[in-house]
């Protein structure tokens, strides 16, 4: 059986540097899978070309039987892959309900006549998007709910705008979430919610989920698979365990001396 | 799964529309389309006027002449919109203003210098004078419009100053019919810069000589300034990175209103030499030669001085030769009124197939 | 006494205000509008327009600024006297400008400045001569200057009844062509009211407005609070019933104001009309989807030649002769309309495709360019065997309703009114729905929207194609109404005029293009003094709103906190959490 996600080869360049460098990735359906690497390894490209914001100059990349190349992003999410960013990117002057709700975008098909005739067909269809952009915020308790919901985006705390990041995410309904750093900036308390937040992504909706991280903790914490990445290419691929311990890994991260030292 | 695994009936859909996309890339069938037909029309026209003949060798040769002389006005107007966009990444749509400052303040020094007869008598200084009034002027108006219109909103989103810039177009444009009177004015003519020179078989008359050779002295003075002096590096360096630059020690504010001063100088000049060559101001006339002069700084490559003076070159040349050459052929009448058209047509292509300009990329910036 | 950071504010206010003073003289505001009497013949146009400089100066040298995080408005002493020295330093520019102008020789100066006519300078010098009139400039000045501090200083409770008021008053004073005709209609004698011999109100009249228009809104402050409360804890269907009967009271009003009006000013209702359209649909363009189209005059001219050409108009030939253009339909006023619009939005498609790559800024030079390609070929002589060239297309067939036809202010200006309320409609359902919510996202980040599903390609090309429809229609109602088209009536200033009319009333939000047309063709078609100035206000304004005010003036709440995020968010904090404080004039605290 074939995974949800294959990469294979994938090479994108940016002038005279390549940033992915043939890359090649499995994202098995219903898995957690982290991908590591130093900065610059080529992570978020990797993500930025899977979700069609560049076209690769090299490779394929095959989702849920669906050819990736050359589809436009707002193509790849109605084909169900969503993501969030490194550095979050809401939509700051609409309401954190707004924001969830135009997640539901690429499921709902009203246009122009429905909302200037108030067709019940798109009466219907806006009162499901508020339905599901709510059953999304809700994942996160009472933070992203109540009276929270019509504050502007940019009114949010810092972890709070992560958090409705992620709930507008959910709300596209896609089999593959993509999660850039998503715990950046946050404490350590923050951080242990995310962990149990992610899993709880797979258990309760049954999201496939790949997650760029640096705090290992999370990745320890949440990861059936780890991908090491560096340079733009595989370096290592397993368990946290195996992958932490892999030489090739260490020197990445700290340099060929630390193998010696540690 | 999920609440909603992508909606059974929408995801079915939405592929095969992908997948035709795919297959199917209209935006790029039309690009190309477009680029045929313009390159066909071009030709055609082209081939066909050639062949019938209509237009004598002397008269091209007039029109060459004419296109660089228009040009090089062009390429100093250019060089402001090119140094401020550079800078601040912002289009100082009233530069077209400034220009018209500077030209309209020498209106007035030229009829007093005329009426005594010094114009005739003493060119020389006489011209110096215009040429540093306009100077004067452009350069305070367009000191002017930086502190009042635009550093209030150095951290505006892009459409802000844009907006402004209008406004003060506007504004510019109507003050100075206010205060002057909305009637063209008769620029007085220089007796010195009458008559005719052959250069190599072309025809240039002494005006077109002065402003071509002013025009490039100009932009040789300004290359040379931004690439020797202090000043010039740290505009050099606050147009690559305005935050680093700062960072550096350099004194934004005094950096961006010394290129709107260099950018006011250029027009002013350019001013006084369309002033000389069209003999008429008026409170109206920045707005075309200013749209023009953008055309001519985008087709060269915004940012760049070279790319200002080749974009003015070529746009000045294309609209002198281009209407009689492309469209006589195929019997459109009276060609020069859309002498425009092709500043404009030229403007659109550029934006849309190579906002780069044609030195440039070919990629538009994503800044 | 007075601070010296307070000090520099009033000196620089002062300058300003002196220079506006100057400049108001040059560029023959005050003298025409001296014409104009507001108040029998005791206050004119030009007179006001004097005095504001030195209130304004005083005004605003006194504004409260926020100073180690706490907002500072200056106490009562030393913001007079910040207001005596601003005004002051107004009149004194003013002064020292006059008494230049009168060292030279009387005449010379108008060889330049071709305002500075005698009847200038005697309004300037107060018709008493140079000494007494500079004298007066200062004195006046700052006692200008100190009244502008001092209301500064009033409670907010005695502040704001005062000035609506002022507005009210200097309002009912500058309509006075629509009043006294509207109080005649309804058979009300308006004698008292206005002044038959000067034009403008009587002194009894304006007291009695000026009263009236204060007194209402300290009365509202009063008892406001309690029935705005009524109103928002009435159940449901009473709300509504109360919703839809205001709007069926604004919905008589509009109906029956026509013929209270008179057929003179239902000549300027129906150009507001069709601004006000051209208005809405470039809000969808630059409001809703964030594209700023500087070419907006490409879609009038369509509709307007479109709706020509479709009902049968004739053009002139270069021969002199009267023809039919080489294409043309004969069709009715009512058929023909959809053909239009429909190829209208076509036309937008084929504007906005090219376009869609650019970002903002060059997006609008490019429309800017269509514009202008537009406009040249309508002009031009290739095209005039379709177009009509520099003499246009004439004969256009009236439409009919009822056997009326449209070309009568009156009918026109329901026809008017249909279709503008047909594109408010149309806006505030789009505003609210999916499609608006896609237009949102995408003027936010166009990135996000895009990875959120959003298509920017099909919400970018909508958007220019309904814009496109809505200003195509403004063009076939202009077209109806005057009967003839000339290229002269499709410059950049239709698409600058527009652009101003949403920039200023509020990016994205109805109300805010609705009072923005009202201001900026309503009040130059009312008053001709106006009309000269029309386009250095328009500038003006631009840059002032762009600067102080980019929200515009009725904000779309959601286009408000984009463009001033961080002094809304901070103005919110301090007014909420930091009661103004009080400090003897800023100095070093």
């Amino acid at each position: 059986m074939s995974a949800l996600l294959e990469i294979r080869g994938l090479v994108k360049r940016f002038g005279g540097l390549n940033a992915v460098d043939g890359v090649d990735l499995d994202v098995e359906a219903g898995e957690i899978l982290s991908v590591i690497g130093p900065n610059g390894a080529g992570k978020t490209t990797l993500f930025n070309v899977t979700t069609g914001l560049y076209p690769p100059d090299g490779g394929s990349i095959v989702f849920d039987g669906h050819n990736l190349v050359g589809l436009k992003p707002n193509q790849v999410c109605s084909l169900g892959i969503s993501r969030t960013f490194q550095t979050v990117r809401l939509f700051p002057n609409m309401t954190v309900l707004e924001n969830a709700m135009v997640g539901q975008h690429c499921r709902t098909r009203s246009g122009v006549v429905g909302a200037v005739l108030r067709l019940p067909h798109t009466r219907a269809e806006e009162q499901s998007v508020r339905g599901r952009a709510r059953d999304a915020l809700s994942f996160f308790g009472s933070r992203l709910a109540g009276y929270r919901e019509d504050q502007p985006a940019m009114a949010l705390s810092y972890a709070n705008r992560r958090r409705l990041e992620i709930a507008r995410a959910m709300a596209t309904a896609p089999k593959l979430i993509l999660l850039d750093e998503p715990t950046a900036g946050m404490n350590p308390k923050e951080t242990e919610e995310m962990i149990s937040l992610i899993g709880k992504l797979r258990e309760e909706r049954g999201f496939t989920i790949v997650v760029i991280e640096h705090d290992m903790r999370l990745v320890k914490g949440v990861s059936d698979r780890v991908v090491a990445l560096d340079y733009g290419r595989n370096i290592a691929e397993g368990t946290f365990e195996q992958v932490s311990t892999d030489v090739r890994v260490i020197e990445a991260y700290l340099g060929k001396g630390a193998v010696k030292a540690g | 799964m999920t609440e909603q695994s992508g909606g059974s009936v929408e995801t079915a859909v939405r592929p095969r529309a992908a997948v035709l996309a795919e297959r199917f890339p209209i935006h790029r069938v039309a690009l190309v389309a477009v680029a045929v037909l313009v390159t066909f029309g071009v030709v055609t026209g082209s081939w066909k006027t050639i062949a019938q003949g209509g237009v004598s060798g002397a008269g091209w040769r007039t029109f060459v002449v004419l296109g660089i002389d228009q040009g090089s006005i062009y390429a100093l107007i250019a060089l402001g919109y090119s140094l401020v966009y550079g800078i601040l990444l912002m289009i100082n749509f009233a530069h077209g203003e400034v220009f018209m400052s500077g030209a309209f303040a020498s209106y007035f020094v030229a009829q007093s210098l005329d009426s005594k007869g010094l114009l005739t008598r003493d060119p020389i200084p006489s011209l110096v004078l215009l040429f540093l009034t306009a100077i004067l002027v452009s350069m305070s108006v367009a000191i002017l419009l930086e502190r009042v219109a635009y550093r209030p909103l150095r951290n505006a989103p892009r459409l802000v100053p844009l907006i402004t810039a209008i406004g003060a177009s506007l504004f510019l444009q109507y003050t100075f019919s206010g205060f002057f009177g909305s009637d063209a004015k008769g620029y007085p003519s220089v007796k010195a810069l009458e008559g005719t020179i052959d250069v190599g078989g072309f025809p240039v008359s002494r005006t077109q000589a002065l402003t071509i050779i002013a025009a490039i002295a100009m932009m040789i003075g300004l290359s040379l300034f931004i690439a020797r002096t202090r000043t010039g590096k740290a505009m050099r360096a606050v147009a690559e990175d305005k935050e680093i630059a700062s960072l550096m020690g350099i004194n934004i504010n005094r950096v961006v209103v010394t290129t709107f001063a260099i950018g006011g100088v250029l027009a002013g000049v350019a001013g006084v030499l369309f002033a000389l060559t069209f003999s008429e101001v008026d409170s109206f006339m920045g707005f075309v030669p200013g749209i023009k002069a953008f055309t001519a700084a985008v087709l060269g490559g915004i940012g760049s001085v070279s790319g200002a003076a080749i974009g003015g070159l070529i746009l000045g040349v294309a609209e002198s030769i281009g209407p009689v050459l492309l469209l006589t052929g195929i019997h459109v009448p009276a060609t020069n009124q859309l002498r425009d058209v092709v500043a404009f047509t030229i403007l659109v292509l550029v934006l849309v197939f190579r906002p780069g300009g044609i030195l440039g990329t070919g990629e538009p910036d994503k800044a | 006494m007075i601070g010296s950071e307070l000090l520099r504010r009033a000196v620089r206010a002062g300058l300003i205000g002196g220079v506006a003073i100057v400049y108001l003289a040059l560029v023959g505001m005050v003298e025409k509008f001296e014409a104009r009497h507001l108040v029998s013949d005791w206050l004119n146009l030009g007179k006001l327009l004097l005095a504001l400089p030195p209130l304004l100066a005083g005004y605003l040298a006194t504004r409260p600024r926020v100073e180690s995080g706490q907002l500072v408005r200056p106490a009562r002493g030393p913001a007079v006297t910040a207001g005596l020295v601003s005004g002051v330093l107004t009149g004194g520019v003013a002064a020292l400008w006059l008494a230049f102008v009168h060292l030279f020789p009387p005449g010379a100066v108008r060889n330049i400045f071709i305002a500075v006519s005698p009847k200038l300078l005697d309004i300037m010098t107060f018709g008493r001569g140079l000494a007494v009139g500079v004298v007066l400039w200062v004195v006046v000045g700052a006692g200008l200057g100190a009244l502008g501090a001092a209301y500064r200083t009033l409670p907010e409770r005695a502040g704001r009844p005062l000035s609506v008021g002022l507005a009210t008053t200097l309002m009912l004073a500058l309509l006075q062509r629509i009043i006294p005709p509207l109080l005649y209609n309804l058979n009300l004698d308006s004698t008292w009211l206005y002044s038959t011999s000067f034009g403008g109100l009587t002194p009894v009249g304006a007291v009695v407005v000026f009263v009236v228009a204060t007194a209402l809104p300290a009365l509202w402050m009063v008892r406001g609070q309690a029935v705005r409360q009524r109103v928002t804890q009435l159940p449901p269907a009473r709300r509504r019933v109360f919703d839809v009967s205001r709007l069926l009271l604004l919905a008589v009003v509009l109906a029956v104001v026509p013929r209270l009006l008179g057929s003179a000013l239902s000549e300027v209702l129906g150009e507001i009309g069709v601004y006000l359209l051209m208005g809405l649909g470039l809000n969808i363009v630059v409001g809703y989807a964030g594209l700023l189209d500087l070419g907006y005059v490409a879609f009038f001219a369509t509709g307007a030649y479109l709706t020509a050409l479709f009902t049968g108009a004739h053009l002139v030939t270069s021969l002199g002769a009267v023809a039919s253009p080489s294409f043309i339909l004969h069709l009715d006023f009512y058929p023909a309309v959809p053909l239009v619009i429909l190829l209208a939005a076509f036309v937008g498609l084929l504007i906005g495709a090219p376009v869609l790559r650019l970002r903002g800024d060059y997006l609008a030079i490019v429309t800017l360019g269509f514009g202008e390609i537009a406009r040249v070929l309508l002009t031009s002589s290739w095209l005039q065997k379709f177009t009509g060239g520099p003499q246009g297309l004439r004969d256009i067939t009236d439409a009919h309703i009822g056997g009326v036809g449209f070309r009568d202010p009156q009918p026109f200006y329901y026809l008017v009114l249909a279709f503008c309320a047909l594109a408010v409609f149309v806006s505030v359902r789009l505003a609210d729905s999916r499609v608006g919510r896609a237009w949102s996202a995408m003027r936010e980040d166009e990135l996000a929207a895009e990875a959120m599903g959003i298509s920017t390609v099909k919400y970018k090309l909508l958007a220019f194609a309904m814009g496109a429809a809505v200003g195509c229609l403004s063009g076939t109602l202009f077209a109806v109404q005057i009967g003839s088209l000339t290229p002269d009536s499709f410059t950049i200033l239709v698409s600058i005029t527009a652009l101003a009319i949403v920039v200023v009333g509020g990016m994205g939000s109805i109300r805010g293009v609705l009072v923005g047309t009202v201001l900026l063709i309503g009040l130059p078609g009312v008053l001709d003094e106006f009309e000269e100035y029309r386009l250095l206000v328009y500038g003006a304004a631009l840059i002032v709103v762009m600067v102080l005010r980019p929200q515009g003036l009725i904000p779309n709440i959601r286009r408000m906190r984009e463009l001033q995020e961080e002094e809304v968010a901070q103005d919110q904090w301090l007014k909420e959490e930091a009661p103004a404080v009080t400090v003897g004039g800023g100095g070093a605290s």
